[in-house]
């Protein structure tokens, strides 16, 4: 048995070896933050930190079938609230080491250590209670809780302890630009942009010998760049430039399931807002088909649409989405009038007024949205200001969106415009729970209805699909009448990449899962 | 005033200059709303900012971080970038960076040096002032988008070596001509040396059959170096534009990369190397001034005698 492995690598390395050894590059949305995945903060960064490290468990991209590269058996344990795992054998560090038990536990320990700053260690505190070694391959992992999907809870990257001095581990240690992973690329971070190395191990045989991530800068300078071969690959192309890009036939679009979604949050706590016939009226006022339009391209009934219109906290694929929830497509002023009148709002020279105060709505919008969305942020106002409300609009940087935003200080704003994104699990919990303890650590505006927290903990405690999908559609209704969001759509992401890449299956969320199949140049 | 007393002036500004620099940074941290440690981990999401923060010393009040920083910067221990390259040694980023930078504005004092000469010289005629002023007038930012439009035309996006010295040559360019640094140097010299010629000892001179320059020169080498440090000064402030527009990997992209994203563990020595730089540039305007103020009270006195 111990040949199997050391059979496996050869085998996986000469297969590196047979490859082309040229580089794939990429343009990114932006430069990964960090290749820490304790530290990952956007997609960009779970997608680059996706090809150095390896996932306990991850979905399979076409089966969606829970997979892992690394775990040869699991159990359930503690009646429930644990689960004993078994890490293959053979599986190596990129230094060589031996992936073992000890690790698995350490990467445990270090999310637990409540001095590691890191949001998402601070998730992971709520679902684990420790970890203990059974073994050099086997240990046993507690749960704060009995779960019904207790697999899906253990999604992290597993780190090497040989990497770190103790379980204290901060961002601007040096392994946050030159980690040392069990996946399939080593990488390298550089100030303009980061390489992965191949790295052949037991249960990774990559193909291509080394990737360039590049920051991709204008959406034009990309199409164009891609066009002419001077990179092979884009992560995410606007849809105003799919057209040019599906015009070539060396490039392909590849659809790239991201399930996010937009919306515009609505602070209740703004005196003209608490009243919800008012954020009915709001989101009666906002056209969607000619914001899509006016700010995507996409035009009314248009076959394959880029965008695809929501009314709840889900997309529509989702399996949470409640289809007996109409989506709202076309403004309806006459209704919405009714609604503002009869929340005691008065009509004074075309303005809006309440309490005798003209309604000045301030409204933001995360930056970086205006690539995939030019001039929502001006749209949207436009139609505000057609529904007789003054606006005052300004763009918000993803620092202070992180800081501020999702922390629940931007009270000073009436109005955001935002995207989630999710992956496979998509607990939206943390949006729409009242802020407490650990519940709603993203509720934009300090939502709070006891109402829904009841919906959101009967999720919480569900312990089959049914009953959480059942959670979830009642969550649905709510959310679609008390409207602290203002659901828009889902666009779809699509990247683009040469047709010298084969066989390249993207993942949704985390993009390079499948990444060993991937083929470049004239390799196999 | 004494002649001593300026030079001694400079030579005090330019001990100061890099120990105030950090130290009016460190006091911006604590005047700037937040703190980097909640940007990374914001306490309403995370558990660790109070240890992050302490293991920055953002803990322990201005005074605390300043010393700390400091002691570390002495020993040449600047250690790791919290957000601009996480994790990233900050010796090895300056160490990148600050050769691109040394290149950028060594390459840019060139025409500003020739065009001093040349003006100096009388090679450069005065009916060129005109042209010469209006090409001053086209802002850096201005011009480095140009070349920023050409460089990505023809090298497109990528980062390959024929690229950057692309980007560093019109970079120089930029920093060269734009924002009147041409045409001000040309300018500057011309006028300094026309106002010392139209000296009376220069004339005498010439009566005795020695070259004008030979004779002004020493009395306005000090004024030349002034005028030297002063646009050299001006070239630095433009490499910051210069480096973001053409995305040069210099002191002035890391300067505005850490300054964006709050990383005064990079903010804080490249500023200061600025600071060293611009104490540098003191220290040699100094020394000219001492070496020609010598230079002249060495010069034999005549004795007067009565007819």
């Amino acid at each position: 048995m111990a040949m199997r492995p050391a059979l496996l690598s050869a085998g996986a390395t000469a297969l590196l070896l047979a490859g082309t050894g040229a580089t794939l590059s990429y343009f990114e949305e932006a430069l990964p933050t960090s290749l820490n995945p304790l530290f990952a903060s956007s997609m960009v960064d779970f997608r680059a930190q996706d090809l150095v490290f390896d996932r306990l468990w991850y979905h399979d991209a076409i089966t969606n079938e829970l997979k892992s590269r690394v775990v040869d058996k699991w159990e359930i344990a503690n009646g429930g609230a644990g689960i004993k795992i078994t890490l293959k054998d053979g599986l190596k560090w990129h230094d060589g080491k031996q992936v073992t038990a000890k690790d698995l536990c350490f990467t445990v320990n270090a999310m637990l250590d409540k001095r590691t700053p890191s949001p998402m260690a601070e998730g992971y505190r709520e679902v684990l209670k420790g970890c203990e070694t059974q073994g050099q391959l086997t240990a046993l992992v507690s749960f704060t809780k009995i779960y019904h999907n207790p697999r899906d809870r253990l999604g992290f990257a597993i780190l090497p302890e040989s990497a770190f001095e103790g379980t204290f581990i901060t961002p601007d240690l040096s392994f946050s630009s030159q980690p040392k992973g069990s996946g399939p690329f080593k990488g390298s971070r550089g100030r303009r942009g980061v390489t992965f190395d191949a790295f052949a191990n037991v249960h990774h045989a990559p193909q291509i010998a080394q990737l360039g991530l590049q920051e991709g800068g204008d959406p034009i300078v990309q199409v164009k760049t891609i066009i002419n071969n001077g990179v092979q690959g884009i992560i995410a192309v606007p849809p105003a430039y799919r057209p040019e890009v599906s015009s070539s036939d060396e490039v392909a679009l590849k659809s790239y399931d991201l399930r996010s979604w937009w919306f515009i949050a609505v602070n209740p706590n703004s005196p003209a807002m608490a009243d919800k016939r008012v954020r009915q009226a709001l989101n009666l006022l906002i056209d969607r088909t000619e914001l899509r339009q006016l700010s995507i391209g996409a035009k009314p009934g248009e076959q394959n649409s880029p965008c695809e219109f929501i009314s709840g906290p889900f997309v529509q694929s989702s399996p949470y989405y409640n289809r007996g929830v109409a989506v709202s497509e076309r403004s309806d002023k006459a209704k919405a009038r009714q609604l503002l009148t009869a929340a005691g709002l008065t009509e004074v020279g075309g303005r809006w007024h309440n309490k005798g105060t003209p309604i000045d709505l301030k409204i933001g919008m995360l930056a970086p949205l205006n690539n995939e969305a030019p001039d929502l942020l001006t749209q949207i106002g436009n139609q505000l200001g057609a529904g007789g409300f003054a606006r005052e609009e300004s763009r918000i940087s993803v620092d202070e969106w992180n800081r501020k935003v999702v922390t629940g200080q931007a009270t000073n704003y009436d109005l955001l415009v935002g995207k989630w994104s999710f992956g496979i699990v998509e607990d939206v919990n943390d949006l729409f729970h009242t802020r407490a303890g650990k519940e709603g650590k993203k509720n934009i505006f300090n939502y709070s209805n006891p109402q829904v927290d009841a919906v959101l903990d009967d999720f919480s405690k569900a312990r089959t699909d049914t009953a959480a999908q059942d959670a979830y559609h009642k969550l649905h209704t709510l959310m679609a009448d008390e409207l602290p969001y203002l659901f828009l759509w889902k666009l779809d992401t699509r990247s683009a990449w040469r047709t010298e890449v084969r066989n390249n299956i993207i993942t949704p969320y985390f993009y390079f899962t499948e990444i060993d199949g991937w083929r470049f140049g004239s390799g196999k | 005033m004494r002649w001593w007393v300026r030079p001694l002036v400079r030579l005090v500004a330019a001990l100061l200059l890099p120990v105030a620099v950090p130290a009016i940074i460190t006091l911006l941290i604590w005047a700037l709303p937040g703190d980097p440690a909640s940007i990374i981990c914001p306490p309403e999401s995370c558990g660790g900012t109070e240890a992050l923060a302490a293991r920055w010393h953002l803990d322990e009040g201005p005074w605390g971080f300043f010393s700390q920083w400091m002691m570390g910067a002495l020993s040449g221990d600047f250690g790791n970038s919290w957000r601009v390259l996480q994790g990233g040694s900050v010796a090895e980023l300056l160490a990148e960076a600050a050769p691109n930078t040394v290149m950028l504005i060594g390459l840019a004092l060139l025409p500003v040096i020739l065009g001093a000469v040349g003006a100096a010289s009388g090679l450069i005629p005065r009916k060129v002032d005109g042209p010469l002023y209006l090409i001053g007038l086209v802002p850096a930012l201005v011009l480095a988008l140009v070349v920023a439009a050409v460089v990505q035309l023809n090298f497109g996006a990528g980062s390959s070596d024929p690229e950057q010295l692309a980007r560093l040559l019109g970079g120089a360019l930029v920093l060269g001509f734009a924002d009147g640094a041409f045409s001000g140097a040309v300018s500057g010299v011309r006028g300094l040396f026309e106002s010392e010629n139209r000296q009376r000892y220069v004339s005498i001179a010439i009566l005795r059959g020695e070259t004008p320059l030979s004779n002004t020169l020493p009395n306005v080498a000090a004024a030349l170096a002034g005028q030297l440090r002063a646009r050299t000064l001006h070239l630095l402030s433009g490499t910051v534009v210069v480096e973001v527009v053409l995305r040069i990997n210099g002191l002035g992209d890391l300067l505005w990369g850490g300054a964006l994203r709050q990383d005064f563990a990079v903010v804080l020595p490249v500023a200061t190397g600025f600071a060293l730089l611009s104490a540098f540039l003191l220290l040699v305007q100094a020394l000219v001034e001492i070496l020609a103020s010598v230079h002249i009270r060495r010069s034999p006195s005549l004795s007067v005698v009565a007819p």
